[in-house]
């Protein structure tokens, strides 16, 4: 669902994506909670799937439009692990507007049902999540250039043709210019690095690929 | 022949140094039968001997709980969590040595980085994307003797090597070999795979590490920045360091009370050396020395000789990588904060209205409840035998109970 939503944006064409609560689940979050027994968690559990579910959905309520027209992203939701709140069940939503360079932080309490607090500020940024990992692999392989390339290298790898970003191995990490030469823009926007595996186990060298998911844009350090 | 060893050994003390080894020789014997009677038969209250510590209810659920009471005695009980940026995060952490009460050491402990630069100044990664994302599911070969928790943790037993030695003049020796309960998950990042792993000791200590492996990334340098690999000498493998940085709340018997302590000894070239305690009253940054060791001590709570019970620090095998301006959180080995539920990573920290890096964490605030950063550095000049899979390079520091029980339990 996530990468279809992903393709058509790309395409151009990503004005309406159906969105319904099961899409606000962050791709690939809760499995450890998703596989155990259903049971009523303590307050020092991990949340469980339904949790997750449930504290997406409650965060994201005022963001429905620009979710579906892909402009904010639910990236995941983590435990509020703060001391002052032990007894509580909380969780904290991360969402980011690619338009405005947001991160928006809403903290849910689980049972209350409601949105206890929210932080909204430019220049901090979460790691990647999955989904963004492949809209990133998306937009590289959009890239006339290393597009390309990536395809090449897959097929040389033994891995046939390559259908989609998701028959790459993918690990993101954010880039900041900081100490490295690089787009002055991703100190406000959101960069990632993409580790991008091979069928075989070998890795493409993409140490010097940036992608700017928020500008859309590949750029290459050069260093 | 060991008897006449010990015999001659003896003697050679008694010769050489009649006024120390006079009290020397009491003081082990003598000090026992003079603290006891010091110490009420009935602890102070609100101390980790005292009586009638009710079991307070288990903090998390059957599939996040541990509780491993290893061969000789010594109990471990904590919660773990794969929580989606920190990875495996290991809460609400108690000791219980053998005869004694519970005592609660740390409220959380993850990595809170892993900063990659390689020499020739680019690239320069920090590895702590999210990590719960990138938990490799362990085989049952991977946690030898363990159980997996929902695929990615393990949770297992292994041996430590000798406890203790110590022979028995005409008896037989008196030995004992140790245990750790080991708690682990792997980390794909990249090229690299990341061991992360706590091992719990049934002495009470606690060795955090992480360990590298997976393959090289395969990046070509200068000769001056790397070491030739390959066939002949074309390709430089390119040198980087692994700066690992961990988050420690601890809270010794709850948050009130814990108080951070650095220990030095002055003295050099000198016969005498002195130790030197520095209380930290507000929020510091410190450097590795060779002897320099910190405690987190929690003066409200004793041990049966009457004496604070402490978790103590040692840093000590650092590479110690001090970078550019710009990355000033490189520039300090221990990092002592108050705690801030917002301050979760040591660089690229994810929380909005909170500082960004654990250096800028330091800002005057007065110490209430510490917090310690305890940042590892190792340094990688690639090898032929690092190709290929990388055989895991390790690092990590240690945590030991100092006072913790008036003599060892075990």
């Amino acid at each position: 669902m996530g990468r279809q939503r992903i393709v058509m944006a790309l395409a151009g064409a990503g004005a309406v994506v159906v969105v319904g609560a099961a899409l606000l689940l962050p791709g690939g979050q809760g499995s450890q909670a998703a596989e155990a027994a259903p049971r009523e968690p303590v307050p020092g559990d991990p949340l469980t799937g339904a949790e997750i579910a449930r504290a997406g959905d409650i965060a994201s309520a005022t963001s429905r439009a620009h979710m579906a027209a892909g402009r904010v992203n639910l990236l995941y939701v983590e435990r509020d692990d703060g001391k002052d709140a032990e007894e509580r069940r909380r969780a904290e939503a991360y969402l980011y507007d690619y338009a405005t360079d947001r991160l928006i932080v809403r903290t849910v309490d689980l049972g209350r049902g409601t949105v206890v607090k929210e932080s909204v500020t430019r220049g901090v940024q979460p790691p990647p999540s999955k989904a963004e990992e492949v809209r990133a692999a998306e937009l590289l392989l959009a890239d006339p250039q290393y597009g390309t390339g990536v395809r090449e290298a897959y097929t040389r790898a033994g891995g046939g043709q390559l259908r989609s970003a998701s028959d790459l191995g993918l690990r993101g990490l954010i880039f900041t210019p900081g100490q490295e030469n690089g787009p002055r823009r991703c100190a406000t926007h959101r960069c990632v690095r993409l580790f991008v595996r091979l069928p075989g186990g070998t890795w493409l060298d993409t140490s010097r690929i940036v992608v700017d998911l928020s500008a859309k844009k590949i750029h290459t350090l050069e260093w | 022949m060991s008897l006449r060893l010990i015999l001659s050994c003896a003697m050679l003390a008694g010769v050489l140094g009649p006024a120390q080894t006079a009290s020397a020789a009491q003081g082990p014997l003598a000090m026992p039968a003079a603290r006891i009677p010091a110490v009420p038969a009935q602890a102070p209250q609100g101390t980790a001997v005292a009586p009638a510590v009710r079991a307070p209810a288990a903090p998390c659920s059957a599939p996040y709980r541990i509780d491993r009471t290893l061969p000789n005695g010594a109990r471990w009980q904590l919660c773990w969590e794969m929580r989606t940026i920190e990875g495996l995060t290991l809460n609400k952490v108690v000791y219980t040595p053998k005869g004694n009460r519970p005592v609660s050491v740390l409220r959380s402990t993850a990595l809170a980085q892993i900063h990659v630069p390689y020499d020739s100044g680019t690239p320069r990664y920090h590895d702590i994307g999210a990590l719960g994302q990138s938990a490799i599911p362990l085989l049952a070969a991977d946690c030898p003797g363990g159980e997996r928790r929902e695929q990615s943790v393990c949770v297992t037993t292994r041996p430590r090597g000798h406890a203790y030695l110590k022979s028995g003049y005409e008896e037989p020796s008196t030995s004992a070999q140790g245990h750790d309960l080991v708690v682990f998950a792997a980390f794909q990042v990249g090229w690299y795979t990341y061991l992360v792993e706590w091992a719990f000791s049934d002495d009470g200590a606690i060795t955090p590490r992480v360990g590298a492996t997976g393959s090289l990334a395969g990046s070509t340098t200068t000769a001056g920045h790397g070491w030739p690999i390959g066939v002949g000498s074309r390709d430089f493998e390119e040198s980087h360091s692994h700066n690992v940085f961990w988050r420690l709340d601890f809270d010794i018997q709850g948050k009130a009370g814990d108080v951070v302590e650095q220990y030095d000894f002055s003295g050099t070239r000198t016969a005498k050396r002195k130790l030197k305690r520095t209380t930290f009253t507000k929020e510091a940054k410190a450097l590795n020395r060779r002897t320099r060791w910190w405690r987190v001590v929690d003066r409200g709570v004793r041990n049966a000789d009457g004496h604070p019970v402490s978790w103590e620090l040692n840093n000590s095998d650092s590479s110690q990588y001090r970078g550019p301006a710009g990355e000033a959180f490189t520039r300090a080995d221990v990092y002592v904060t108050d705690y801030r539920s917002c301050e979760r990573l040591a660089t690229v920290n994810p929380a909005p209205r909170c500082a960004g890096s654990v250096d800028r964490y330091v800002n005057g605030e007065r110490l209430t409840d510490p917090v310690l950063w305890v940042n590892v550095g190792y340094h990688h000049v690639p090898r032929d035998e690092d190709a290929d899979p990388m055989p895991t390079h390790w690092q990590g520091f240690r945590i030991t109970p100092r006072d913790v029980t008036a003599k060892n339990p075990h």
